[in-house]
């Protein structure tokens, strides 16, 4: 079988600093995969580059069978390929499901009709079906993640990246978005792509893990595998950088301090 | 040609001088303060009141005139910009728009439309190489030279200098670097009041001083500081002297009609070719 | 911010009543009463079509007399100039205006932050100095004079006016509740996440602004043909911002909203007309104070209870005629 993504030697700089550095690596269409990497190690950056957001001074990617590099960002998610973001940004003053609506007047499923239908039967899906006619402002920040979800869900994708679905997160709720995904996987056969700079969030979810450090892919292997892996020992624990919990702090405060 | 040289250097040094407060406060606080004129004309207006009513000598009217439109911008960023943060980016434009037409207005009610004088500090006039300046140029001209090499030292070796440069290159890092930003936003917006009201003071004694002459400069700071890229300190004042001095030509060569179209045709240019500006970073995701 | 998603029968006939009122206006007001009521509906279009670009999108635009003068000037150099037929201003001035809006709009609205709200505003500036510098075509200060005129009556060119803005608001209402509308209103929200959910944004927002310069260049030719006169005031930077101020009052991304601030405000201007230095005081105070408590508008709002208070009433007496 051919993959369904393919990268091959992806580099971005920005001025001085090489965010991605001649990163390759394949997804199999079916497959759960996740990218792991301390902040700061070139994910999101990577994310960006792969959905059209940013251009990558050398690199090729191919997806479905077609190159991705050049294109708009709208034209590779009607191609089926969607992300989502760090910080979730729901289009406020609308309601949850217009927020949904968005996402199914997108061309590539803009045919189909009945958008309201459709965003409403997603968001049952995704567990937000009673709160489909709130304002998106009313929601709690893993409702968003959820939300956020929903509408990349509904441009039907062949590949849906996530980063950091689960920061922010309280324990309460990781649980309920991890199910979900693991429903997408298995029941839809999705392929998804997963960052997240905590290992444990990957142990139970994905078969592969892709770490990084400074841009690069420095290992590559099963959870149980990585956690071994001397590169990323150091990578966390030599920066004294497995202080999860302390970390998980920080990232709820940047949320809130840009929100 | 010695003229075009000379008088494009004073128009220069003026025009950075207002370009620089501008374009410091978007970079700090992303505000496009449309009441960056009204500061001018309340430069000219206070030294003017301070001198022809209350006879106040006038070095130390124009001394007392920066302070006051100092005070006046912490005060309008206290009161009238910050409660309003919250709200879309609009919302500040809108209420710095309206500051300016509410200076305008009290302006007008208070000393009528009529252009005031204001004195001159030097009255003789110098000859260079047979082109003849009035000394109030040349005052201008040094005088904001002096103001802007200041500025940079405070920048430079300052560490309010470099709170204020950490702001404005990074937002949010600063806040996480524990720079308070909500005073560093009141702070900038008195040093830009007070550069746009030296401005004024300076060209006051040779400009006619009308309730409506903070719209030109306004536009002219906009000109500049999209030439050189919103946020770009040395971005201004290079498209200060690139204005400047295409003004100069333009209005020697041309007609003084066709010179005030330069700074918004160099706006519209610019806009449509290179919208981030020649100095400035592009603005993207 | 509010959502403007909804369109109730209560709502066509709030509608149905506001255009019967001015429907009347000739019947019960002076010659007077009815030349500034024209105006006032004018000034209701250009508000209007600035809410649809810019209410809905959230790009601000500080320039929407650039649209409304080069509506006005086509009409007026095809009338006077070429000795066309007035009819003939309506296309022309609405297809000169979605042609500068693509000058201006293409390069601009494709980056984040104020460029497109400066090169509005300066391209507005660039064309008043344009009118003033070229005067022997243009006329200059005193713009072009003697249009014929294209209705007979004062009357009838009101209700030219008032059929035209109803058709304006229409149109521009259906569309704002359509998917389009939607996707305008997500663009507000935010344009990365609009992008990430398959939508082209800059599609959308060069055709909103070609659509709101499109009835702005019609409103134009239509204060040209009725005050038989253009001028550089045109272009001016205050007529401009007055337009925004009137969609503040009126509610921002309501379309209807802006018709109501239009009349308000012109109202307003005219009752102080005896105080006519403090009339832009009036315009900055009422901005101030609605910027500071109540940023989402007067007239939206108030329709909004208005209409939820009638609702409840029609809600208690069913259920008291049923039981």
């Amino acid at each position: 079988m051919s993959a369904l993504l393919e990268v091959e030697g992806l580099t971005k700089r920005f001025g001085g600093l090489t965010a991605v550095k001649n990163v390759s690596f394949a997804l199999q269409p079916g497959e759960i995969t996740g990218i792991l990497g301390p902040n700061g190690a070139g994910k999101t950056t990577l994310f960006n580059v792969l959905t059209g957001f940013m251009r990558p001074e050398r690199g090729t990617i191919q997806f479905d069978g077609a190159p991705l590099i050049g294109v708009a960002p709208h034209r590779i998610v009607n191609r089926g390929l969607a992300r989502t973001f760090q910080l979730t940004r729901p289009f406020v003053g609308m309601t949850v499901v217009e927020n949904v609506v968005v996402g199914c007047l997108a061309p590539r499923v803009r045919a189909e009709g009945h958008t309201e239908a459709r965003a409403r039967n997603m968001l049952d899906r995704v567990g937000l079906g009673p709160k489909a006619d709130l304002m998106v402002d009313a929601l709690s920040y893993g409702d968003l993640r959820r939300l956020e979800i929903a509408r990349e869900l509904v441009t039907r994708p062949k590949l849906l990246l996530l980063d950091e679905p689960f920061a922010g997160l309280g324990t309460s709720e990781i649980e309920p978005l991890a199910a979900l995904i693991r429903e997408l996987h298995k029941v839809e056969g999705l392929t998804i792509l997963i960052i997240e700079h905590r290992l444990r969030e990957f142990m139970q979810l994905v078969r592969r893990v892709i770490a990084m450090d400074f841009g690069e892919i420095i290992a590559t292997g099963t959870p149980g595998e990585i956690v071994r892996h001397p590169r990323v020992v150091e990578a966390y624990i030599g920066r004294g950088g497995d202080d999860l919990e302390a970390r998980l702090g920080v990232a709820t405060e940047s949320v809130r301090g840009t929100a | 040609m010695l003229d075009i040289l000379i008088y494009g250097a004073v128009i220069s040094a003026v025009y950075a001088l207002l370009a620089v407060g501008f374009t410091l406060i978007f970079g700090v606080a992303r505000i496009l303060n449309l009441a960056h004129g009204a500061f001018y004309a309340l430069g000219a207006y206070c030294v003017y009141t301070l001198t022809s009513n209350l006879h106040v000598p006038l070095i130390i009217a124009a001394i007392i005139a920066v302070l006051l439109v100092a005070l006046f911008g912490i005060a309008m960023e206290r009161v009238l910009v910050r409660p309003l943060r919250r709200l879309p980016p609009l919302a500040v434009l809108m209420m710095t728009l309206a500051v300016g037409l509410m200076v305008e207005q009290i302006l007008l009610l208070i000393f009528g439309s009529e252009a005031r004088n204001v004195p001159s500090l030097v009255e003789s006039s110098f000859n260079f190489g047979g082109v003849l300046l009035s000394g109030q140029r040349l005052l201008a001209f040094f005088c904001s030279v002096a103001i802007l090499g200041g500025l940079w030292l405070f920048m430079q070796h300052t560490r309010l200098g470099a709170a204020i440069l950490a702001v404005s290159q990074d937002p949010e890092g600063a806040r996480y670097m524990g720079i308070p930003s909500d005073r560093i936003f009141s702070i900038v917006m008195g040093l830009s009041a007070a550069i746009a009201a030296a401005a004024g003071v300076l060209v006051a004694p040779f400009q006619s001083v009308i309730p409506g002459m903070g719209l030109l400069p306004l536009v002219k700071a906009f000109a500049i500081v999209i030439v050189g890229g919103l946020g770009s300190i040395p971005g201004s004042i290079v498209g200060a002297l690139l204005l400047g001095y295409t003004e100069t030509i333009v209005a020697f060569k041309a007609s003084i009609e066709w010179s005030q179209i330069v700074s918004v045709a160099a706006v519209l240019i610019v806009l449509i070719i290179r919208p981030a500006g020649f100095f400035g970073k592009r603005a993207a995701f | 911010m509010l959502a403007w998603g909804s369109l109730s029968k209560t709502d066509v006939i709030g509608a149905i009543i506001v255009i019967a009122l001015l429907a009347t206006v000739p019947f019960v007001g002076s010659r007077y009463i009815v030349g500034i009521m024209t105006v006032a509906l004018c000034y209701a279009i250009w508000a209007t079509s600035w809410d649809f670009m810019s209410g809905l999108t959230g790009r601000e635009n500080f320039g929407h007399a650039l649209f409304i003068g080069t509506g006005a000037y086509t009409a007026g150099f095809l009338n006077v100039s070429f000795g066309l037929n007035p009819w003939w201003g309506f296309p022309a001035a609405a297809i000169v205006a979605v042609l500068f809006s693509l000058v201006i709009g293409i390069p601009t609205l494709r980056l984040r932050g104020p460029y497109f709200a400066l090169a509005m505003l300066s391209g507005a500036v660039v064309m008043q100095k344009l009118s003033i510098i070229f005067s022997e075509t243009t006329g200059g200060q005193d713009g072009l004079n003697g249009l014929s005129p294209m209705l007979r009556s004062q009357v009838s060119a009101y209700y030219f006016t008032l059929a035209a803005l109803v058709v304006t608001v229409v149109i521009l209402k259906l569309i704002a509740l359509s998917p389009w509308g939607t996707i305008l209103r997500a663009i507000r929200g935010d344009e990365a996440t609009c992008q990430a959910a398959g939508i082209n944004v800059n599609f959308y927002k060069i055709s909103a602004l070609m659509i709101s310069a499109a009835f702005a260049g019609f409103g134009g030719a239509l204060y040209a043909n009725y005050q038989l006169q253009v001028g550089p005031d045109l272009f001016d930077v205050a007529l401009s911002i007055n337009i925004i101020i009137m969609v503040y009052v009126g509610g921002m991304g309501s379309i209807y909203g802006p018709v109501g601030g239009a009349l308000l405000l012109i109202g307003l201007t005219e009752g102080l007309r005896s105080f006519s230095e403090y009339r832009l005081w009036v315009y900055t105070l009422v901005l101030i104070l609605i910027l500071f408590f109540i940023p989402s508008g007067v007239i939206a709002p108030v329709w909004v209870r208005v209409r939820s208070w009638i609702k409840s009433r029609s809600a208690i007496f069913s259920r008291s005629a049923g039981a």
